[in-house]
């Protein structure tokens, strides 16, 4: 039985979760039959355990703030409408991935087509301040921790593009299968670990560089 | 800039990579980079709330039109044109819809023609209605600022275009 509002969270949090292949996936395909079948609040779990995703696809096409907020909900307005009629229920975090990247190349066509890429929002992304965590960080117990995050953020962000999309997909909360990935970046499967690895290691040669370990 | 030359060596010289060692280093640095995500770069408030919000837009009763043409992907961008109206077209088995969505607004026809109700939604709250005339020609004055969708009402039955951006 699917009680929605607290099975997912469980799910979602076990830390001995392994990628790709795991338990977390068939409970999506469970939420979103309940959705399907009427359960708000299985609904409710899906963006909560999948909205994080859909996000991250959003930042890692780099689109200004506006662009990717009607992206954001343009993909889920389409998952209601969907909802009934998804073929495979448990891969609905790759539908929307794909849903989410194909939205994202249309608005950057888009955007090429109205030339305005030298909009500086888009080259010169930098991160938003004041989210509610990060006040807690600023406390002066945690400022060393929000000091380390930060540099790792800012390193992050001078990747190159290939690294830092891949990563910014990954780092997606909890963590993307690689089916999602695939999905997210139109990347073969087999190649991204091999990529992360890569990229991990360009990463923290960045913080090494920095003295940042 | 230096770094970038340096990142294109680095990503030669790491083809070789001994996969083992690094593993749990690297699952450490990802968990880090998720840390942080959460922390600089969460889902706004905002939007997780539209999601939320967004299941009052399932609808079991209605079809669905899939969108089957869009200038945007599937035509020939017209050279040294601007502002060309975007034009789509959405298929519910053999009823469709042609919009056409230029600055001044949104115009179309629901095939074969018929009278029907036309509706612009932008989101789970109220819609627009748009005047439509006998032959299902219909005309909005503004275009849909952000994601739209239109709801057809037409022969007791309702069909709904996907969602998209504008």
């Amino acid at each position: 039985m699917i009680t929605g509002g607290t099975l997912p969270l469980t799910a979602y949090d076990d830390r001995s979760y392994t990628r790709g292949e795991s338990v977390e996936r068939a409970e999506v395909g469970a939420l979103v039959r309940s959705a399907a079948d009427g359960d708000a609040a299985a609904w409710k779990a899906l963006v909560e355990g999948l909205g994080p995703l859909v996000w991250s696809v959003v930042r890692a096409h780099r689109l200004s703030d506006a662009d990717g907020h009607e992206v954001y909900q343009t993909v889920w307005f389409r998952f209601a409408q969907h909802l009934g009629r998804i073929r495979e229920p448990d891969k609905a975090g790759s539908w929307l991935a794909s849903t989410a990247r194909n939205e994202c190349l249309k608005t950057l066509k888009n955007l090429n087509r109205l030339m305005v890429t030298d909009d500086p929002a888009l080259l010169d992304r930098v991160c938003q301040d004041s989210t509610p965590e990060q006040a807690v960080l600023d406390s002066e117990e945690a400022a060393a921790q929000s000091e380390r995050i930060r540099r790792l953020w800012q390193e992050f962000d001078k990747l190159g593009d290939r690294c830092r999309r891949l990563l910014r997909v990954l780092m997606a909360s909890p963590p993307p299968s690689y089916q999602e990935v695939s999905a997210a970046l139109g990347v073969a499967v087999g190649s991204i670990g091999p990529l992360r690895q890569r990229c991990l290691k360009r990463l923290r040669a960045r913080l090494q560089a920095r003295g940042a370990t | 800039m230096t770094d970038d030359t340096r990142d294109d060596r680095e990503e030669r010289d790491d083809d070789c990579e001994d996969a083992g060692a690094g593993g749990l280093e690297d699952d450490l640095l990802e968990e880090e980079l998720r840390q942080a995500a959460a922390v600089l770069d969460p889902v706004p408030e905002a939007l997780r709330q539209v999601a939320v919000d967004a299941y009052a837009l399932y609808d079991l009763d209605a079809r669905v039109a899939e969108l089957t043409f869009d200038s945007l992907t599937d035509a020939l961008p017209v050279r040294g044109a601007e502002n060309v109206p975007r034009m789509l077209t959405f298929q519910a088995g053999e009823l469709s819809v042609d919009v056409e969505v230029g600055e001044d607004g949104l115009m179309g026809q629901v095939l074969p023609p018929r009278p029907a109700r036309v509706e612009v939604l932008s989101g789970p709250g109220p819609v627009t209605v748009l005047t439509v005339d006998e032959l299902g020609r219909f005309t909005g004055q503004a275009p849909p600022a952000g994601p739209f969708a239109l709801r057809l009402r037409t022969g007791g039955e309702v069909v709904v275009t996907e969602w998209l951006r504008a």
